[in-house]
């Protein structure tokens, strides 16, 4: 209904304002004004109620020869019966069911990044039928202010909790706080769920620097620049309690629980993104993560298996990265073709002190080990429910300096790498059937043909198209 | 990384000092918001259209872009009804903007205003993509269109007071206009009563009760999932016992499974603009409306 009398006032209190009243000839303008507005408002008004009165009948009349259910929908509410129900503030719940038929020339037993970090975490995937990682996600807007989320893997007979965050959703002006155990924004694909990658696993320098995922229990901020391009620019505090500072489990040597207060890792990440056109968009992200083991050692790279005996690190561990993703789309329209690139490269710096031959001579001296990675990646669907991809990653060995321990350590002149490429069936949005072939050379001088047939299965709430 | 930092916080400032006296930021997330919200705010608002005629929101993705815009709206106009369920929450949740969250006034849903049909009587995801809401493809009755423009010129003044006789004056004109446009289509329709077609989703169904046609048949086999040619196949054989005149599709549409079924069963498909900027007639509401009615009339009664 129009509110003659509301417009009226506020006009009128508009022009009680000094910024309206510019001078006497202009205040008669505005009541002459105001005086044909309502003339002519009213009786448009009588014509457009009698409009709507009709409009309102045939929409009635619609109505009841429709289904009873429909007629019941009548009056613009929330469905009828939902408020009385205990259950209608349950949150969004979403399980993800994973499995997968792998088969893989090499023994997974034996799997090894040549020259890398070797966390229990890494393993290319097993030999037959295995249950992959089951998920179930559960969020909600917690008031006004506030939304939760907490994300459960289930694996082999335990639980973790992968995230539990809260986020803001009223401080403004651009800025979100998040805190709780989240994956950090870190790169592109380090926030993904693995039901989310484009491929059955992740590209080896993710597995090898950040164990999959890093992910921390801390605090993030991240702040949207007021422009009408994508700006981005993001920064963590977190425990440092996960790869690559530590490891998340103690072995039988290395300690990682930390003892002390204060944050253990920070990470900052910036991104610049928009659309070329209607067809294209990207992303563009740097990225650098600070944190060390502080405290505790581990284990380091495959220095054991090369050496025989044990061997300790403790020291720094600084991640820089970049990452670029770009998608097509004929005039932006995904549904029947489109294609996404990906490509990312990071850098892990480790410096600090080795001890060699724990059990034994233990000689510790300076250590400082830089090695990088990169992968390429690009998913085209080409038609409405089919999607190929392929994926080259490679690792590189870097620069080390061993000092004394130069001579107790054999150097490795390998670069890791592989090659993937995968096809997969998305009859809705709900489901994927994907096949999978690496050729997989993580293994210095040894090539494993790998082949998975995975499906993925997302049932309840609907989950979001993140970019 | 310093520089990219001075050039970014150098860039805001520039930006919201220039900004002060700008219009009113409106994101509109479908072509038709931002048509309405143009028409109701003329100079006074600033629109952002989310998404082309020629895209589908059921499977937009939270862009760059998107989130940028969402960053620095004063206004967001969309359909709700879980339309842009897969990309919209997310935007809300990321782009740190406390005046567009759900429950503030700078969210405005057009879907809370209107009764909508086909209500599922069942939520399961057997039945396709459903939409627990009801069919959220509102835009294409114009009596739902009298009652959002309503709503939106109110809220309009509500988040920009200061231009609240502007928005009043311009939605009274809107509406008249509109008003006096229904009963001429409703004229002119006449000749579609009855008409059956068979349409490619559900996304014409409003169009289709409100001129008193007939749509029982889609080609998908449940809300969202792709056409199959098995399916086609069933309907081709349904169509013998159950005729139907035309094959409906809009821009955005996969042509195929159209053609296929027009194809063996001897059926014009018609194009229809499902939105502003669907078709090159289509490009205001009223074009929309004309150019859908104009289509279908030409199908039914060729030369």
């Amino acid at each position: 209904m129009f509110k003659l009398k509301a417009t009226a006032v506020a006009a009128a209190a508009c022009c009680a304002l000094p910024v309206c009243a510019q001078d006497n000839a202009d205040l008669e303008e505005i009541r002459q004004e105001i005086q044909q507005l309502k003339e002519t408002y009213e009786t448009r008004i009588q014509a457009l109620e009698k409009r709507l009165q009709e409009a309102e009948a045939a929409a009635v009349e619609a109505q009841t020869k429709g289904r009873a259910a429909e007629a019941a929908q009548a009056q613009p509410s929330p469905p009828a019966g939902q408020q009385a129900r205990g259950n209608a503030f349950n949150p969004a719940i979403s399980l993800i069911l994973n499995g997968v038929y792998g088969d893989l020339e090499e023994s997974p037993s034996t799997y090894a990044v040549t020259g890398f970090a070797d966390p229990e975490k890494i393993n290319p995937g097993e030999r037959g039928f295995s249950l992959g990682e089951s998920e179930l996600a559960i969020s909600a807007s917690i008031d006004p202010l506030f939304y939760g989320s907490m994300l459960l893997a289930f694996e082999e007979g335990e639980a973790e909790v992968e995230e539990a965050y809260f986020q803001t959703l009223a401080l403004g002006g651009g800025l979100t706080l998040k805190g709780g155990r989240f994956f950090s924004g870190i790169g592109y694909g380090n926030a993904q769920h693995p039901h989310f990658w484009d491929f059955f696993d992740s590209a080896l320098s993710q597995r090898s620097f950040l164990g999959n995922n890093y992910g921390d229990d801390g605090v993030q901020v991240t702040w949207i620049a007021p422009l009408p391009v994508y700006v981005e620019l993001g920064g963590e505090v977190g425990a440092g309690r996960s790869l690559p500072g530590t490891f998340e489990e103690d072995t039988e040597l290395a300690e990682v629980d930390r003892d002390k207060n204060g944050p253990g890792a920070y990470a900052l990440f910036a991104r610049l993104g928009g659309d070329i056109g209607p067809s294209n968009s990207y992303r563009v992200g740097v990225s650098y993560l600070d944190t060390s083991t502080d405290d505790g050692q581990f284990a380091l790279a495959d220095f054991d298996t090369r050496t025989g005996t044990e061997n300790l690190y403790t020291g720094d561990a600084r991640l820089y990265g970049v990452d670029l993703v770009w998608k097509w789309a004929p005039q932006g329209n995904p549904a029947q073709r489109n294609l996404k690139l990906v490509a990312e490269w990071m850098q892990l710096e480790r410096k600090g002190d080795l001890t060699f031959d724990v059990p034994g001579v233990a000689q510790v001296d300076a250590f400082k080990l830089r090695q990088w990675g990169w992968y390429v990646q690009g998913v085209y669907q080409f038609r409405p429910t089919w999607r190929v991809g392929v994926r080259y990653d490679q690792l590189d060995q870097g620069s080390s300096s061993l000092g004394l321990n130069a001579a107790n350590i054999p150097g490795v002149d390998y670069d890791p790498k592989r090659w993937s490429a995968m096809v997969d069936w998305n009859p809705s949005d709900f489901s994927r059937v994907r096949l999978q072939y690496n050729n997989d050379r993580s293994r210095q001088d040894i090539t494993d043909h790998q082949v998975f047939l995975q499906y993925i299965f997302s049932l309840g709430a609907h989950g979001a198209h993140r970019f | 990384m310093r520089l990219f930092l001075i050039f970014t916080l150098g860039a805001a400032a520039a930006l919201s000092s220039a900004g002060a006296h700008a219009a009113l930021n409106v994101f509109a997330c479908e072509p038709e918001w931002a048509t309405l919200a143009k028409e109701l705010g003329g100079d006074k608002v600033s629109v952002f259209q989310a998404i082309t005629a020629q895209q589908d929101a059921h499977r937009v993705e939270a862009r760059p872009s998107l989130m940028a815009r969402a960053r620095s709206a004063d206004l967001l106009v969309c359909t709700g009804a879980e339309l842009e369920i897969s990309w919209l929450p997310l935007l809300l949740r990321s782009a740190g903007n406390r005046k567009i969250q759900l429950g503030q006034p700078g969210n405005f849903a057009a879907a809370d205003l209107v009764a909508k049909i086909e209500v599922p009587a069942r939520l399961d995801r057997s039945e396709g993509d459903v939409h627990p809401y009801g069919n959220p493809h509102i835009h294409l009755d114009p009596r739902n269109v009298s009652r959002i423009a309503r709503a939106l010129g109110e809220r309009l003044a509500e988040v920009d007071p200061a231009n609240a006789a502007h928005y009043q004056a311009r939605t009274a004109d809107f509406l008249a206009r509109w008003g006096k446009t229904i009963p001429q289509w409703e004229a002119q329709a006449a000749a579609l009563k009855g008409m059956r077609v068979v349409s490619h989703h559900k996304d014409y169904n409003y169009l289709f009760n409100w001129l008193g046609m007939e749509s029982s048949m889609s080609l998908e086999p449940k809300p969202g999932l792709q056409p199959s040619v098995a399916y086609l196949g069933e309907l081709l054989g349904k169509l013998k016992t159950e005729p139907a005149e035309a094959i409906t599709r809009s821009v955005y549409s996969d042509p195929k499974p159209s053609a296929w079924l027009s194809e063996r069963a001897k059926l014009p498909v018609v194009v229809l603009p499902y939105t502003v900027g669907g078709t090159q007639e289509a490009k205001d509401l009223f074009g929309l409306f004309q150019d859908s009615i104009d289509r279908l009339i030409n199908t039914r009664n060729p030369g």
